[in-house]
């Protein structure tokens, strides 16, 4: 089986924020106004060596969310996403606390501010109720992976930074570039003549 | 990283051939080499330079940049939210390992470890009986306004406790006994239960906590009811001994101080966890939700030697707190100093 993941090429990242308009726009029925799925974080902005990065959920192997969930509400797909039951969601908020990247999101709606059910990236692929249907849309968005297709964050990126596949795939297009570029200091963290 | 070594390569080249034969090189030709030479020993030692400034400043590198990202360096977006400018921040999966490799663990032991210690304790020592029997008098121990408050806090705690133990608990010991329904239906009650009785328990456990503060401070003969382990030990050097008391005895003192101070540590990290609002750091409320677990196991461990003392160990015991009144003979048998006190200064209240 496949372990979908989404690889971001910081190299090509212009910080255009596409892939977060195209998340909203593919999850729109089930996003309250405030909550991003997907962001794009800007490092060193505006001097030497700035670099750009789209996140969202990373669909990570061993989750913590889905560690620390006390409903149990995760659960992983056969493609490797990480997925979640709203109905069995308590909004107790500790999946916030555990994940690394920030991608659990609250829309803080209902009583003393107190958080609402948990939202966030579902890697276009819906929830664990019947594909398509009406209350699929509405508390978890698209479902793009049941058509077929990728997410669409990834599929619209303008300068293909954004990679979303099978972790093999996506890796191997991204070391392909990498070899294409073939001077200093284009990959992560390798300046031959430093050795850092 | 080519470029430099033909560089290197090109300029002995260069000189080897204007040494073997400078003949051949015209004054033209030896200019043009010349600003050639120039024009590359220039490269050479711009590059020579960037590479030293690397070396100087390894913050300028790559590695370095996403280093700073795994530890916790933000950058600049245009998300909403606390935080949403940091790349990375693992401190809620170390909070979470800590949480369910000890919290939870610590959790389970306290409520079946101690209430197992205490059976164990109960079946091979039995309870503390009145060595004089009951007498019949009931003298007054408690206002009306201490039970309730007693029970407003008892009762909230108790639920607090169930339901808390339920988020704790619940996925690894109740989910797989039920339908899939149920569960969603239990944990989303248990915790709307947990939130929505936090406020009733905070209120009525300040309020214990003041009104009791002045009966509960620790006086000399407290070392000597701790020496002999409250005189509910029925065998070995413990037999047969009566320590003195006051209106709480050193146990009860104990408890008393244990509740303010974990309650307090209960009380303020679950008003952290309940309003996200106030805690907009993840750090915080991993640490919050930390010190709540522990407080919490302390806390259900001491309730069950409490509320075990109150109904099985102690004869007589729980009609103070149901009735207000507690039989003479218990009162002078457990806390016989308090009994010298009121008859004393003639604050005896007889139940009439």
């Amino acid at each position: 089986m496949a372990v979908m993941k989404f690889l971001c090429d910081t190299k090509r990242c212009i910080e255009c924020n596409g892939c977060v308009t195209a998340c909203s726009n593919s999850n729109s029925e089930a996003l309250t106004f405030g909550t991003m799925r997907r962001r794009v974080v800007t490092l060193h902005d505006g001097e030497p060596g700035e670099a750009s990065i789209s996140v969202a959920c990373m669909h990570c192997s061993d989750a913590p969310c889905k560690a620390v969930c006390p409903a149990n509400c995760f659960y992983t797909t056969d493609d490797g996403i990480v997925l979640h039951n709203k109905e069995t969601c308590i909004g107790c908020g500790y999946c916030f606390y555990a994940c690394p990247f920030g991608a659990p999101q609250f829309p803080k709606k209902t009583a003393f501010g107190s958080r609402g059910k948990m939202d966030k990236c579902t890697y276009c692929a819906g929830g664990p109720v019947p594909d398509f249907s009406e209350e699929e849309q509405r508390l978890y968005g698209a479902n793009r992976i049941a058509e077929g297709k990728l997410p669409l964050c990834a599929e619209m990126c303008s300068t293909k930074a954004l990679l979303a596949g099978d972790a093999e795939v996506i890796s191997s297009i991204y070391r392909a570039r990498v070899a294409a570029r073939s001077n200093p200091d284009t990959i992560w963290g390798y300046v031959p003549e430093t050795g850092n | 990283m080519i470029r430099q070594c033909l560089h290197r390569l090109l300029l002995p080249l260069i000189l080897c051939l204007l040494a073997v034969n400078p003949a051949l090189a015209s004054d033209e030709q030896q200019q043009q080499e010349a600003a050639l030479m120039a024009q590359q020993q220039k490269v050479l030692a711009g590059e020579q330079q960037q590479l030293s400034q690397l070396q100087a400043q390894p913050q300028a590198s790559d590695a370095d940049l996403w280093r700073a990202v795994r530890a916790g360096d933000a950058g600049y977006t245009v998300a909403p939210g606390a935080e949403s400018g940091r790349l990375i921040n693992a401190v809620g999966q170390e909070g979470r390992l800590i949480r369910d490799q000890y919290v939870i663990p610590t959790l389970g032991a306290m409520l079946v470890g101690v209430f197992a210690l205490f059976l164990l304790f109960y079946l091979i020592n039995g309870p503390a009986r009145l060595t004089k029997g009951f007498s019949g008098k009931m003298v007054r121990r408690w206002s009306s306004a201490d039970m309730l408050l007693h029970w407003l806090m008892a009762i909230s705690c108790l639920l607090l406790m169930i339901t808390g133990l339920i988020i704790a608990w619940g996925r690894h010991a109740l989910e797989g006994w039920m339908s899939a329904d149920v569960w969603a239906g239990l944990i989303y009650g248990s915790k709307t239960l947990h939130d929505w009785t936090g406020p009733v328990f905070i209120v009525s456990w300040a309020l214990c906590i003041l009104k009791w503060m002045p009966l509960q401070m620790f006086k000399r003969y407290d070392f000597n009811w701790f020496m002999t382990a409250g005189g509910y030990v029925h065998f070995g050097p413990f037999k047969g001994k009566h320590p003195e008391s006051g209106f709480a005895n050193a146990g009860e003192k104990l408890w008393f101080w244990t509740l303010a101070l974990f309650g307090l540590f209960i009380s303020v990290t679950g008003v952290m966890l309940v309003l996200p609002d106030l805690v907009i750091t993840r750090e915080n409320s991993f640490v919050a939700l930390i010190i709540h677990g522990f407080s919490a196991a302390i806390l259900i461990g001491f309730t069950i030697v409490h509320i075990w003392m109150a109904t099985a160990l102690s004869e007589g015991g729980l009609e103070s707190m149901v009735s207000g009144y507690c039989d003479e003979n218990w009162a002078i048998q457990h806390h016989n100093i308090w009994y010298d006190e009121i008859k004393a200064d003639g604050s005896l209240e007889y139940k009439t």
